[in-house]
């Protein structure tokens, strides 16, 4: 019995010895086949992550991504030729291609990062609320404003300027005007954006939040009249600065047939779907 | 033999009338222009119908014609010579489109006006004798337009080159071994990029002008006692000796509406499909004006003319070109985007 045993054990034991062999024998040979495998390299193979998983995201249709059409596609009611905003749009479109420049309205803030020949890394950055759009076609251009070291900073950029490198939208939102200007005149908290602010996410479906703050405003005089109807500003509150006499003797400019005065509709609808699908037909080619 | 005839305006309190239904009141008689050469026009003793069918016919005639002379070189062409370095070759008729901006790929930004080069054809040649004693010349016409308002003097021209009848003819000189066949169109691409050249239109008319805005006179001061003078001329010359107002004195009169020559304007891009020409800076010319465009005269820029497309460019002959042509250093569009070292 005991030499039952004893073999019995000596029998485990080198079946043991003989599964560690075996398991040492076969990672010896699982390794040297990758070795073989991988070319007679010398050197242990290279770490290949795996694929990053495709995220496709079932719940948003193609219908409900909101639908924005850049105001500088739209053109001015001109006598000129349509083919020369034709041939022009094909341009945008190209440059579209390679700059992705993204949806934003004035009141958004964003991130722009330049090429700048005199600046240390030959790009310079900038952060700023966008007070402006304006210009049609290649020219279009967007101002950003911000406050850095109590210096108010006013910077005029160039939407298709091959100067560009980024175009970085922070914070998408709208404003009740369409023309900021009156911030230069506002209080300084008004218009001052965190250079390193970090991007608020935003849906790319429903509608555009809007930010319905009423800026307070330094004591008069100011860089323009805003009180007066041609500005149409909704934005301030004048309830703080201006008496409502003074008001009352702004509306004296107002020009209340300019609402009825049909020279001057110029109505975008139809030319903006014909644009808006020309242009996702391009850019999705 | 034309008739002519007069419309007399009639001025009733302030509105002015056309006089086609006669005056019921007696009225002051403003004045009388000359507008119509002829008794008739061609709309007015023909039925609608007819009317249609003539614009239709008229349509198929020049789609018929501008296809029959898609390929001059079949078509007996003239004798063909090189470049050498003083011939001068023809020019085109373009239409002025509009302003874009344009970037080169260090990151300067220049505009450019866009120039399309519309149904361009040569009507007829003129040869030394004919012409001036001089040189050659080759009349090209430009954009197509109804041949019912052309007198019938104009039409044998465009006819005899079996070309539809065109807005602008011009003359271009040029040297005897550049001479083409009448009827021969002519494209965007008989010009190319980096070189330079010469466009003449009609400036905008502004009518009569004073003496500041036409010359730039600095006129007077708007206060200080200046008794009814601010924009006027002020003094027209030196005193007693002379005793007399130069020939050219610079006075108020006609502005505008004169032929003016921009020289020296680079090409930047020309596009072979649509037939655009992207020309640097300002042109003379409203928006969709005609002008005329031919190589510099200027000596120093000739030198970036090397080997053109001559006497032109042929769709049969070198037709490979791509859609857009690019100046070096122009930025494309798709390219990524410039990061300046």
């Amino acid at each position: 019995m005991a030499a039952c045993t004893k073999r019995l054990d000596r029998f485990i034991i080198s079946l043991r010895l003989l599964r560690n062999l075996q398991l040492q024998n076969e990672r010896f040979l699982s390794t040297s086949q990758c070795l073989r495998a991988a070319g007679n390299d010398s050197e242990s193979p290279k770490f290949v992550p795996p694929s990053k998983p495709v995220i496709v995201d079932k719940t948003q249709t193609v219908a409900s991504l909101r639908k924005f059409l850049s105001p500088e596609f739209i053109p001015p009611r001109q006598r000129t030729d349509p083919l020369k905003f034709s041939i022009e749009r094909k341009d945008m479109i190209r440059r579209r291609k390679v700059l992705n420049i993204p949806e934003f309205y004035v009141g958004s803030i964003l991130a722009v990062t330049m090429a700048d020949p005199n600046a240390s890394g030959k790009t310079n950055s900038f952060v700023g609320i966008c007070i402006q759009r304006g210009g049609k076609g290649l020219g279009a251009t967007f101002v950003l404003r911000n406050i850095i070291n109590n210096q108010g900073v006013e910077i005029c950029y160039e939407l298709y300027s091959p100067r560009i490198q980024k175009i970085e939208v922070l914070k998408l939102e709208k404003r009740l005007d369409d023309n900021l200007m009156y911030l230069r005149d506002a209080l300084p908290e008004y218009s001052t954006v965190d250079p390193e602010m970090k991007p608020v996410p935003f849906s790319p479906t429903g509608e555009v939040p809007v930010n319905k703050i009423k800026v307070r405003m330094r004591p008069k005089p100011w860089s323009k009249r805003w009180e007066r109807p041609k500005f149409n500003i909704q934005g301030i509150r004048f309830d703080l600065s201006l008496t409502p006499e003074q008001m009352e003797h702004a509306q004296k400019w107002a020009q209340p047939w300019l609402e009825y005065d049909m020279l001057k509709e110029y109505d975008t609808s139809k030319l903006e779907e014909q644009i808006i699908k020309e242009v996702q037909q391009e850019m999705s080619k | 033999m034309a008739a002519w005839s007069c419309r007399f305006l009639l001025l009733r309190g302030t509105r002015v009338i056309p006089p086609r239904a006669p005056a019921e009141r007696p009225a002051l008689l403003v004045g009388c222009i000359r507008t119509v050469k002829t008794t008739t026009w061609f709309e007015e003793n023909v039925t609608e119908d007819n009317q249609e069918y003539m614009r239709k016919s008229m349509a198929e005639e020049y789609r018929r014609q501008t296809a029959e002379k898609l390929n001059p070189l079949k078509d007996e062409p003239w004798p063909r010579h090189e470049w050498t370095e003083g011939s001068r070759r023809v020019g085109l008729v373009a239409m002025k489109l509009g302003m874009v901006p344009v970037w080169t790929k260090t990151g300067e930004r220049h505009v450019v006006t866009m120039l399309q080069v519309q149904d361009c054809h040569v009507i007829k040649y003129l040869s030394k004798e004919e012409y001036d004693g001089h040189s050659a010349a080759l009349l090209v016409g430009g954009k197509n337009v109804s041949p019912f308002h052309r007198s019938e003097k104009q039409m044998e021209i465009f006819r005899n080159a079996g070309v539809p009848p065109k807005q602008k003819v011009t003359a271009f000189k040029v040297s005897d071994s550049a001479i083409i066949k009448p009827g021969t169109p002519l494209y965007a691409a008989h010009f190319r990029p980096g070189q330079y050249v010469d466009v003449t239109g009609k400036s905008i008319g502004k009518g009569f002008q004073g003496v500041m805005k036409r010359w730039g006179f600095k006129g007077q001061p708007a206060t200080h006692g200046q008794t009814k003078t601010h924009r006027r001329p002020g003094a027209s010359g030196p005193g007693g000796d002379p005793a007399k107002v130069f020939k050219g004195k610079k006075m108020p009169g006609q502005m505008g509406n004169t032929y003016i020559t921009a020289y020296g304007l680079k090409i930047w891009r020309v596009n072979t499909k649509y037939n655009v020409l992207y020309v640097n800076g300002s042109v003379p010319g409203h928006k969709n004006c005609l002008l005329k465009v031919r190589d510099t005269v200027l000596p120093n820029r000739r030198s970036t003319l090397l080997n053109p497309p001559f006497p032109t460019y042929f769709t049969e002959e070198d037709g490979d070109l791509d859609e857009d042509l690019y100046d070096d250093d122009l930025f494309v569009h798709t390219e990524p985007s410039l990061t300046l070292t």
